[in-house]
């Protein structure tokens, strides 16, 4: 099962594919986002709010301008007063060479953080606009090639960026298992408890896997909850979603719901990573249909929960440390508090970052960003951004619960020299748990 | 008859009703498009979210701590002029009067120096927006004929509004004709452009907010 | 006219014999020079060309009118200067006030027109019907319409008296059904003077007749033939309840507090500031009073179309209402409009690929 679904081949960038993307994005808007397309007063404060902008002057970045093509598309075809601006040409449509110059803005230059969307006074979702975007850009055939091809492709194919198929995957974790001295539950066929899994860890963190394990365990333990891996849904890093592919998207997430429901699952975690959660916490029902049948929850969720109500026991692990608060988790997510729980909870004493929290700025590796090798000379200047905060703080170690932040703040951090931990939340509490 | 009557009279008319049509238009045309159902379990009841929507409306005035610095200019120049044609409209006697004719409603006027003064620091802080529109490279990029439109409309009637309540200059009837007849031109564009904001920011900042309390995202 | 002067008598000698010296009279030009807005150095003048005058033939026509601006300008409680003068001028023809009647009052009016050929004044008051012929205001058989044609041909200059001579007043008020209309909108070869007001102020006319009298010349006229001098200000420049204005002081309501506070009458429909004339400065009855003292707007009884200007108690701030049911009909169309521009992209949106992108509900 090698061969390249035909449909990432086949999409050519021309005007025809151009005017289906179009078609496409139109068919997105509703009531709510339409009243985003038609409310926007040009006041640029949103440019403000982008990293990319801020760190490059580039009034190309300004995040309501990322959307351009598709607003006049809007206006054209669908607003309040499309007859009259098809009548007077007020708008143009826009060939497949200009739209190829918003690929750079809605794919390099955008985290779908939201911090534009924070700080718009019309109240615009900005980041939510760019991901219907690349839905459009993704029918246009103008997706970067780095999402296509490499990721986007295998996990079309394997449920897995990297091509991992059920087998391997199960091979993988028990060996995982082996490696840190952890009981592994892997495709059982009923669990309380469904955890999934961040590419990212199975490729460079394997040691967050054994931590997932080992709090489950404990979990399981103390409140007799069963919980296991499945391998037919596992991977919920989600690449297509960020690409723009919305058939590929729309595959992993209802790929992970079969399997929570097969095993009868009454709660699915979602793993230290950002988008996964937020695309499966509130989407993963609409692309069911229905409501499902079983609760999510981010693994900083779970853990909070459990420190809370007895289920998770830890010893105090005292420390100095501050806290980087992952976009799709914190802002996005609606998951702010639970971190801080947890580290209370251990009695690390948190120095928190000037402007972080709910307003926190983006790694710079989000939403696909990190994938895009042409893209680094932007992600290191948005990443000098989070080492002022970082360093201001006067802290020497950073825990994370995303693993894109973990890896983007990793690579970032090496590549200046920096002598400082970065700590994934998940491996702090399983390194301290008490039995 | 004379422009004044003119104003007073038909064109007056005519320009409610095309705001009213207009307004009346540009809602239900977003309104009645597909929505999609929405099944993924909330974080919060309906009250909460609701209470979100309103918060939201009225947090989004004021700016975050961590925005502030970068956008404090844009933030006190936009308050300055719509704090001060606040109170023109609401203040200014003959304004007032017009609000009672068609409501019932009144409240005591201030004196019409104070809205000389109010009405030159509006359009001070108009014409700083304006050159700043021209020159800021993110405004330039994004701007329309709409903007600068939408700017020229609103400037005409705080100017003679305030030509008017400083009588000193021009022809008290002739003033009144120009203003009520400015005044006219912006309430008919208002409905196609981005004056329309006047309404849009909240039903946008409201339903943000509704939408991220359920998510208990940040608001 | 209790008097009928000698023909070759000046006005000085005739004012002589009723006791009013040089002394008096130079007072009184002095006050008509200010009342003109003259320099007080054109006083003497004027006085000395008074002294001088002889007789002036007044033919004055009433048309479409209601008699109350002669009654305005003979209301007078006591003889003055302003009376003299109107003594002097020889009203050779007025059909309220003359004794003749009939045939009788024809050949007044025919002997005053060819003894004065080119030299009488001709004063007018009431509007002039022009539809149907003019049948709506006939004297002895004969139009106003026509009248006016006659008469007007062999005068020197014509003064328009009253609103509704100047600019057909309450006769051209919606629906108009005689077709009035002003002099000025009849006559265009000759010098005319709209003296405006419903009626005017009595001063007016007695200033403008003192310097045609001293100067043999019409004053200073504004764009609306209107004597500058009594028109050049609007009744709000001259307002004694101005300071309410700019202060916000204004009554609510008649008989309010603030209305007995005498504050400013705008809310209440006022509309001083868009009305030209002399009554806050000159007042009525002898400088007595004017609709604003007294507690009352003012009408702007001497602006054209004063009738059909919105309503008296309407402000100059307010506008005529649209109504509930136009409004009704606007926010339908409205409606309509905006529904099939949405069932238009609903239509558009339908046949795209079949996984739908979630729409946020609240």
């Amino acid at each position: 099962m090698n061969s390249a679904p035909p449909a990432a081949k086949a999409i050519r960038p021309d005007d025809a594919h151009v005017a289906k993307a179009m078609h496409s994005f139109l068919a997105d808007i509703g009531p709510s986002s339409a009243l985003a397309m038609d409310s926007c007063i040009h006041c640029g404060r949103c440019a403000e709010a982008c990293q990319f902008y801020v760190q490059t002057g580039d009034p190309r970045y300004t995040p309501i301008h990322k959307i351009a093509p598709f607003k006049q598309a809007y206006e054209r075809e669908m607003g309040p007063f499309a007859f009259a601006y098809k009548l007077f040409g007020l708008t143009p449509k826009i060939s497949a060479i200009e739209l190829m110059q918003w690929q750079e803005l809605l794919y390099d230059s955008c985290n779908m953080c939201g911090r534009c969307s924070l700080i718009c006074p019309m109240g615009i979702d900005i980041a939510d606009l760019v991901e219907q975007a690349r839905h459009a850009m993704f029918v246009a055939g103008m997706t970067p090639p780095d999402f296509l091809g490499l990721l986007a492709e295998k996990e079309q194919v394997t449920g897995s960026p990297f091509g991992l198929t059920s087998p391997q995957m199960r091979d993988m974790l028990h060996d995982i298992g082996a490696k840190y001295g952890v009981v592994m539950r892997v495709d059982e066929a009923k669990a309380d408890i469904v955890p999934t899994l961040s590419s990212i860890d199975l490729k460079t963190y394997p040691s967050s896997m054994a931590a997932t394990a080992k709090i489950l365990n404990h979990i399981g333990a103390n409140t007799g909850l069963s919980w296991t891996f499945r391998t037919d849904g596992f991977d919920a890093d989600n690449v297509a979603l960020t690409a723009g592919d919305r058939a590929g998207q729309r595959k992993i997430t209802l790929g992970i719901v079969r399997a929570a429901i097969a095993c009868g699952a009454k709660t699915l975690v979602m793993p230290e990573c950002g988008h996964s959660f937020t695309e499966m916490r509130w989407e993963a029902a609409n692309a069911y249909g229905q409501e499902l049948p079983f609760r999510i929850v981010q693994i900083t969720e779970l853990l909070a929960e459990g420190l809370a109500d007895g289920g998770i026991r830890v010893n105090k692990a005292p420390q100095t440390a501050t806290y980087h608060d992952a976009c799709q988790l914190s802002r996005r997510g609606g998951a702010t508090a639970a971190p801080r729980l947890i580290l209370q909870s251990l009695g690390v004493d948190l120095h928190e970052m000037e402007d972080g929290g709910d307003a926190n700025w983006c790694c710079g590796g989000g939403g696909g960003v990190a994938l895009i090798k042409r893209a680094q000379p932007l992600r290191d200047k948005a990443f000098a951004i989070k080492q002022r905060q970082v360093e201001a703080t006067g802290a020497d170690k950073v825990f994370i619960s995303c693993s894109g932040c973990r890896q983007t703040l990793d690579h970032g951090g090496k590549a200046i020299g920096w002598t400082r931990e970065v700590a994934s939340l998940l491996e702090l509490v399983a390194d301290n748990l008490r039995n | 008859m004379t422009l004044l009557e003119f104003a007073r009279g038909p064109a007056w008319q005519a320009s409610v009703l095309i705001l009213i049509a207009g307004v009346a238009w540009r809602l239900v045309a977003m309104i009645l498009l597909r929505r999609r159902p929405q099944f993924a379990a909330p974080r919060h009841g309906l009250p909460q979210r609701i209470g979100g929507g309103a918060r939201t409306i009225l947090t989004r005035f004021m700016p975050r701590r961590a925005f502030w610095p970068r956008i404090a200019v844009s933030v006190v120049l936009s308050a300055t002029f719509h704090i001060g044609l606040g109170v023109i409209i609401f203040g200014g006697a003959p304004h007032i009067l017009v609000i009672r004719q068609f409501t019932g409603l009144s409240w005591p006027s201030l004196p019409k120096g104070v809205i000389v003064i109010v009405s030159g620091v509006t359009l001070a802080s108009m014409i700083a927006l304006l050159l700043r529109r021209l020159n800021h490279p993110v405004l330039r990029l994004l701007s329309t004929a709409d903007d600068y439109l939408s700017w020229l409309l609103v400037f005409l009637p705080v100017l003679t509004g305030m030509l008017l309540s400083g009588e000193t200059v021009g022809g008290y009837g002739n003033l009144l004709a120009l203003h009520i007849l400015s005044v006219e031109l912006m309430v008919i564009w208002l409905p196609f452009g981005k004056l329309m904001h006047a309404g849009l920011v909240f039903a946008g900042r409201g339903l943000m907010g509704m939408n991220f309390s359920r998510k208990g995202a940040a608001t | 006219m209790d008097v009928a002067p000698d023909d070759k008598e000046t006005l000085g000698a005739m004012l002589a014999t009723r006791g009013v010296g040089r002394r008096s009279l130079l007072k009184f030009a002095i006050a008509m020079a200010s009342s003109l807005a003259l320099p007080p150095g054109v006083a003497p003048l004027m006085a000395a060309n008074l002294a001088k005058a002889k007789r002036r033939s007044v033919i004055w026509l009433s048309f479409q009118e209601c008699t109350g601006c002669v009654e305005t300008l003979l209301r007078s409680s006591s003889p003055t200067i302003d009376q003299l003068i109107f003594d002097f001028i020889s009203l050779d023809y007025q059909e309220a006030l003359m004794a003749a009647a009939g045939a009788a009052a024809e050949k007044t009016l025919h002997d005053a027109i060819a003894a004065n050929k080119g030299e009488y004044l001709l004063a007018i008051d009431g509007s002039i019907p022009t539809k149907d012929g003019g049948v709506y205001s006939l004297t002895g058989g004969r139009s106003n319409l026509a009248m006016l044609k006659d008469v007007a041909a062999d005068a020197k200059a014509i003064l328009a008296i009253g609103t509704c001579a100047a600019f057909g007043g309450i006769p051209k008020a919606f629906p108009n059904p005689t077709g009035a209309v002003g002099v000025e909108d009849l006559v265009r070869d000759k010098p005319i003077v709209n003296i405006p007001g419903c009626p005017p102020v009595p001063e007016v006319l007695s200033g403008v007749l003192a310097y045609f009298i001293s100067f043999g010349k019409l004053p200073d006229l504004d764009d609306r033939k209107r004597p500058l001098a009594y028109f050049g200000a609007t009744i709000h420049d001259q307002c004694y309840r101005r300071a309410f204005y700019d202060q916000g002081k204004f009554a609510h309501a008649f008989d309010d507090e603030g209305a007995r506070q005498g504050w400013c009458l705008f809310e209440l429909g006022c509309k001083g500031p868009t009305t030209h004339n002399a009554c806050a400065s000159v007042k009525w009855n002898n400088g007595t009073s004017f609709p604003i003292q007294s507690g009352h707007g003012c009408i702007g009884c001497s602006q054209p179309d004063f009738w059909d200007a919105g309503g008296f108690y309407t402000s100059l701030a307010g506008g005529s209402a649209t109504g509930w049911r136009n409004a009704g009909i606007a926010a339908a169309v409205g409606i309509a409009g905006g529904a099939a521009a949405a069932l238009a992209a609903r239509s558009k949106a339908k046949d795209v690929d079949s996984t739908p992108a979630p729409e946020d509900k609240p």
